[in-house]
């Protein structure tokens, strides 16, 4: 079982890097909720116990799942969920401004734009 | 609320400073306060008004209510020639106040890192005000050279003051004065705190930031040269001279620092034509000889040094004042080579500026020949070639004294001038009164040097000044700088050249030059790491992931792996949990082929809400269900999102091609980040599971907090604050959400 959830968070979080590493901003969106979900399934399965739900009343002698992981894994979905959807709004801004959703472009110009302040600095002196 | 109110009430609250500072010390006697301001770390907020606090203090308030008065009607004056708006007024006097207040706080200080919070709050506010004339790139670059240089030295201050701090374990200076004990550790830190003291008094080799200061505005150079700043550093000589004075070949290193800043700043001082440059070289070799008391040593050095900071500290804000009102009443005339024969246009202020000339150049019946006075007996006493050197140095601060007041006053009228308002002359013809009363009259200066000196040497100094009409060795070392400065001053023309040369020898070879260079290597160095991290996004987070994964990796590398790894049994139960992990990793693997952007919004859902499985089969219905809340508001925001987005532009994306080349290269980096990823998660998961974990403790604990679920009991009571940590993050997406799909503009 050890075995098949490391090899799981190490697809999810693999996937994501590849998709981070695309000039799509969606996909980089895509990546980053994937790199997320990687973490979250590392925090669930890292718990000490794995059994019933831990809601009372409980059943005696069957073992309990680990509740502590449970809650920092809630408390992390909504983080991830919070910032996923920051970044999207973080793309869609992004859009508005360069009409483009390609990295290249956008690093194009901004370059373009950081040699024309260097120009200008020159010009200054 | 009017800009211009911002003067009256500034010169209120400096008065009142100065007003309390006088009762403090006359009427009180002096006071401590002492509380524990972070007692596990041994720090205390000690503040004590002794001697050298008091004299240090007086100066910056009374000096700073001079200034306050002053710029009321020259800082209006100044913003109209520059067409700024009278908004910027009151932005002077805060950080004027805030220098002030620092300065206060800081020659009161007895604890160690009290001293360096003060000495760094006295960087900030200067930097504030000598960039004051923020759209001026000079000025600009000024205010940074001198925040840089007093602000690296201060480090050495703080590397000091740990030094002590780790032999002794006190930081109270008291303590350490009387618990220190001579050797090579007292000896570096105390060399690493004059280093801090010289470079904030502008003394050799950090001389070079005082003449760019100039670019401040006027009553902002008067201030920072004779009550602030600059007066800090020799300040911080004099709080630590108990210590500094336990190692001999510092006093040494005093001695030549001091002689050096004498020479440096003397000799450039009479080849300057701009008025405030002259000044400012004229502080240098001031502060200098202030030093080089210190390094004579003994009890004459001690209070010699503290009579010292008094008079030119009267004496050169009022002369900063003279040249403020003088460039003022000329339309921006700051060249002694313009200027000249205002004898007629500014009477008072030339009778005014006058006295403060004479107690600079210490003429008898001002307070500046008792200052030579103390400078010679100190130099005496040490003997050897030091009274010669003394006097020396004495007929340049003649020579440059007269040049400055006469080539501005007398001689031909070479530009147009008109009077200036009264509150541009009065402080400087009261500074300039009380050079005369502490000419006359000098037994309250003299008590309260002495008192400094006191603290200084740490020991009774019996010295008190006075005119003694007999051929004393000091009257002659008077007489002989008289006569040798009017020689200086007549033969002008014989030494000018090779003093020209000196100032230009300094340009090329100068310790400026140095700064300039290592600022410029520097920035090359940070452009560079820049460039190489911030091309784009992909490079931002190659850099993270790059170096992450080598730390990762050289971890794997040298932990033992002997029973690290473990596969886990799987029973019976757990076949479905296997199999939702399975679907997982597929439909992870799915998310990178479709080429539509709805399809792959759907194939993400698709993984989160398998997922959503996994979680309950964890045996965490709470996870599960949030997984799918959330899931389901993603898919919606996706979506959302894409129709915002024109069809176009998602249809390029979708159908551009991406090459065969980076294809293979962007497997290939994730194949590895996902190999780091299954070691480490492999790794960590096969630890086995302790006996007792925090989590039976909630799990016992809940019902007494009122839960039935657990998970919830840990999220509202147990752990309240992670919570509260979580809802403030959402909080504080959502704003900014909201700021961006609003373009900016939320309200």
């Amino acid at each position: 079982m050890i075995l098949v959830s490391a090899l799981t968070i190490a697809v999810l979080f693999g996937v994501g890097s590849y998709l981070l590493l695309q000039r799509d901003l969606i996909r980089v969106v895509v990546g980053i909720i994937l790199v997320s979900n990687a973490a979250n399934l590392f925090l669930i399965s890292a718990g000490l116990s794995r059994g019933q739900a831990p809601i009372y009343p409980l059943e005696e002698g069957v073992e309990v799942s680990d509740p502590l992981v449970q809650a920092m894994t809630l408390t992390a979905i909504v983080i991830a969920f919070g910032i996923s959807a920051l970044l999207m709004s973080l793309v869609y801004r992004v859009y508005t401004s360069h009409l483009s959703l390609n990295l290249e472009d956008i690093s194009e110009a901004e370059v373009r734009e950081e040699e024309s302040i260097e120009s200008r600095e020159v010009a200054e002196d | 609320m009017r800009p211009r109110l911002a003067a009256p009430v500034g010169a209120v609250f400096a008065a009142l400073a100065f007003a309390a500072t006088l009762w403090g010390w006359l009427l009180a006697g002096g006071g401590t306060v002492d509380l524990p301001w972070a007692p596990s770390w041994d720090l205390r907020f000690t503040l004590a008004l002794d001697g050298l606090a008091a004299l240090y203090s007086l100066l910056a308030t009374g000096i700073g209510f001079a200034v306050t008065v002053y710029a009321s009607r020259y800082l209006p004056l100044h913003l109209e020639h520059q067409g700024r708006s009278e908004a910027d007024i009151p932005r002077f006097h805060f950080f004027i106040l805030m220098f002030m207040g620092s300065m206060v706080g800081l020659v009161m200080a007895q604890d160690l890192i009290l001293i360096f919070v003060f000495w760094d709050l006295t960087a900030i506010a200067s930097y504030y005000l000598i960039g004051y004339d923020a759209h001026e790139r000079d000025s600009r670059r000024s205010a940074l050279m001198a925040l840089l240089v007093t602000g690296i030295t201060a480090v050495c201050l703080l590397i000091g003051a740990l030094m002590l701090y780790a032999a002794y374990g006190t930081f109270s200076l008291p303590a350490l004065i009387e618990a220190s004990e001579p050797g090579a550790l007292l000896a570096a830190a105390g060399a690493l705190i004059a280093v801090a003291g010289l470079a904030k008094s502008a003394q050799v080799p950090f001389q070079f930031w005082l003449p760019r200061a100039m670019a401040a505005p006027t009553p902002v150079s008067a201030y920072l040269h004779s009550a602030a700043m600059v007066a800090a550093g020799v300040f911080l000589l004099g709080r630590f001279y108990p210590l500094i004075q336990k190692t001999d070949w510092l006093l040494d290193a005093l001695l030549v620092v001091g002689l050096g800043s004498m020479a440096v700043g003397g000799i450039l001082a009479l080849t300057r034509n701009v008025l405030k440059q002259l000044l400012a070289y004229s502080t240098i070799s001031q502060y200098g000889y202030v030093v080089f008391m210190f390094g004579l040593g003994g009890e004459y050095g001690a209070v010699g040094a503290s009579f010292y900071v008094i008079a030119h500290a009267l004496a050169k804000a009022a002369l900063f004042l003279t040249a403020g009102a003088v460039t003022e009443a000329t339309h921006g005339e700051t060249r002694l080579s313009h200027l000249g024969g205002l004898r007629r246009e500014l009477p008072f202020l030339m009778v005014a500026s006058g006295f403060s000339a004479a107690g600079l150049a210490a003429l008898p019946l001002t307070i500046g020949f008792f200052k030579d006075e103390l400078f010679f007996e100190a130099a005496l006493e040490r003997g050897g070639v030091f009274p010669a050197l003394a006097v020396a140095g004495a007929v340049l601060t003649f020579a440059y004294t007269w040049r400055f007041w006469s080539g501005i006053f007398l001689g031909e009228r070479r530009s147009e001038a008109h009077g200036v308002p009264a509150a541009m002359t009065v402080p400087v013809a009261a500074l300039g009164a009380l050079v005369i009363a502490g000419g006359l009259y000098v037994a309250p200066f003299a008590r309260l040097a002495q008192a400094a000196g006191e603290v200084t040497f740490n020991a009774p100094t019996p010295i008190d000044p006075a005119y003694h009409l007999d051929a004393r060795a000091e009257n002659l070392m008077a007489l002989a700088t008289y006569a040798l400065g009017v020689l200086v001053i007549l033969s002008r023309s014989f030494w000018i050249g090779a003093a020209e040369a000196f100032a230009r020898l300094g340009e090329l070879a100068g310790p400026e030059r140095l700064y300039f260079a290592s600022l410029k290597g520097l920035n090359a160095f940070s452009d560079r790491i820049h460039d190489l991290e911030v091309r784009d996004l992909r490079t931002r987070v190659a850099t993270i992931l790059g170096p992450t994964g080598v730390l990762v990796g050289a971890g794997l590398l040298f932990t033992p792996t002997r029973g690290a790894y473990e596969v886990g049994a799987i029973g019976p139960l757990d076949w479905p949990l296997f199999l939702a992990l399975i679907l997982v990793a597929v439909a992870a693997i799915a998310t990178v082929f479709p080429r539509r952007h709805l399809t792959l919004a759907l194939v993400l859902s698709s993984v989160g809400y398998i997922l959503a499985v996994v979680f309950a089969f964890f045996g965490g219905p709470d996870v599960a269900m949030v997984q799918v809340l959330v899931e389901t508001i993603m898919a919606l925001l996706f979506i959302g999102i894409l129709v915002l987005l024109p069809r176009k532009v998602l249809e390029r994306e979708a159908s551009n091609p991406i090459p065969r080349r980076r294809k293979v290269r962007d497997a290939g980096v994730a194949l590895i980040a996902g190999f780091f990823a299954f070691a480490v998660s492999w790794s960590t998961l096969s630890q086995p599971a302790l006996e007792e974990s925090v989590a039976q403790e909630h799990i016992r604990l809940a019902p007494e907090a009122h839960a039935k679920d657990v998970v919830t009991a840990i999220l509202a009571d147990f752990r309240g604050l992670d919570t509260l940590g979580e809802i403030t993050v959402v909080g504080i997406a959502l704003l900014g959400i909201a700021t961006l799909l609003s373009r900016g503009r939320l309200w």
